[in-house]
């Protein structure tokens, strides 16, 4: 499984990207509930957020979903923050 | 567990939705009525948040203090959370703690109160005297600081790109001024409108630093964010008003993406339609105007841009060509039609190519 996270805007509007390939990982089952929570809990075209907010496409296999701050998941704000930490 | 609508802020975030939807339709009305009421209270913040930043906020008391013109504000934090407001940590009036972060956030609030109060006779963000609160410490290496439709929150910084989000003043006006921005044109958050907020942020975060230092336009440094990238960041800050896309050029930022003029306006769905990039646009016809007015800034262009933001006239889905044509009017108004400053505002704009009707 690809998860891919790009993080876009924000005050400094700056744009980040970052993909974890989880096949042949240990914690590859850990990811895939992961991402299956988070992806299920997206939005299907770009939410509007708020000043200054990040905005978040979160991919998984080809299929884009979108989030923005402050309203993420539990799950979203996890996922988010280890791809982009822990991804290349 | 009461039942009278009160917050239940640790439970409504620490559970995830999806558990408490199963738990919502559970037969055991002991795990299905929290839930439920948990699900309901979240919806409604989600969806009082959301009408706040689309129509406007709505009116609320005034303090009592509100009157006098004071202001009041309220610092909390979140010790790393995202839970909001957060714990209290300091009150109107009450002294410095240990905090530094806390006390600079305190103390730009005060600095852009200062600023719309003084020199535009605006009694805070809505012109009632509307409380200011900001949370601080907001999640863990958060880099970022944004306005939530009722307050502003900042973020730590990693340390190893940014740092704390309180250290420049002008983060702290440009946060505020979404408030000021929301209250008054209402301006949408997406494309051109959008890049117009933003730069209306950066405009009147500049003006609340350069008169806190009281610079003349000559003096300042038309930076935004200087002081915020960590030391191994090879740039100046975040954004130049003086000349837009130069501000850095690093391994791992890349370089400052802003078009000063319109040869260069980006077409983009993200960052809502370029509102970070293209604000590059209407900042440095900001600089440009007030440069050559000299003298304090925020006495003519600062006038000139607050009247038009203020008047009335701009609309919530307004372009780059109108909020200029709007400027043009406002000089030829305050200062009349021969005057240096409807000269300086109609060349600022020609220089960037923006047209004026």
């Amino acid at each position: 499984m690809r998860i891919q996270v790009r993080r876009t805007g924000g005050f400094a509007g700056i744009e980040r990207h970052a993909q974890v390939d989880t096949s042949g990982r240990p914690d590859a089952h850990e990811w895939h509930a992961l991402a299956g929570q988070a992806v299920a809990a997206g939005l299907t075209t770009r939410p509007a957020g708020v000043p200054d907010g990040f905005g978040y496409e979160i991919t998984v296999d080809g299929k884009t979903v979108y989030c923005a701050d402050p309203r993420l998941t539990e799950e979203q704000r996890k996922l988010i923050s280890r791809v982009l930490k822990e991804g290349a | 567990m009461t039942t009278h609508g009160g917050h239940e802020p640790v439970f409504c975030t620490i559970i995830p939705p999806h558990v408490l939807d199963k738990a919502a339709q559970s037969d055991d009305p002991v795990l299905a009525g929290p839930a439920r009421r948990t699900l309901e209270r979240d919806a409604f913040e989600r969806t009082h948040r959301r009408l706040t930043t689309v129509l406007g906020a709505p009116a609320v008391a005034l303090p009592e203090s509100a009157a006098e013109g004071k202001a009041l504000r309220t610092i909390y934090d979140a010790e790393h959370g995202q839970n909001l407001p957060g714990t209290l940590v300091r009150s109107e009036g009450s002294d410095p703690g240990p905090d530094a972060t806390v006390n600079r956030a305190y103390a730009g609030l005060g600095a852009t109160f200062d600023l719309y109060l003084k020199v535009y006779g605006r009694n805070s963000i809505n012109g009632e005297g509307l409380p200011l609160d900001a949370t601080v410490h907001y999640d863990e290496d958060y880099n970022n600081a944004f306005w939530n439709g009722e307050q502003m929150v900042f973020g730590d910084g990693d340390g190893e790109i940014f740092l704390d989000f309180t250290l420049p003043v002008d983060v702290i006006g440009h946060e505020l001024t979404h408030g000021v921005t929301q209250y008054t044109a209402n301006l949408t958050y997406f494309g051109q409108p959008g890049a117009l907020n933003e730069s209306m942020s950066d405009v009147f975060g500049s003006l609340i630093k350069q008169y806190s230092l009281g610079q003349t336009a000559a003096e300042a440094d038309w930076l935004i964010g200087a002081g915020l990238l960590a030391p191994r960041v090879t740039g100046v800050a975040l954004r130049s008003m003086k000349a837009p896309g130069t501000a850095y050029d690093d391994d791992v930022l890349g370089k400052d993406p802003q078009p000063a003029t319109m040869d260069g306006y980006v077409r983009t769905g993200r960052d809502n339609g370029g509102v970070h990039l293209n604000s590059g646009i209407p900042n440095h016809a900001f600089y440009l105007a007030a440069t050559a007015l000299g003298g304090h800034a925020w006495e003519k262009a600062g006038q000139i841009w607050y009247d038009v933001l203020t008047g009335g006239e701009l609309g919530a889905q307004a372009q780059f060509t109108d909020f200029a044509t709007l400027t043009v009017a406002a000089a030829r108004a305050r200062y009349g039609d021969g005057g240096d400053e409807l000269q300086a505002v109609l060349k600022a704009w020609e220089q960037v190519g923006v047209r004026t009707l």
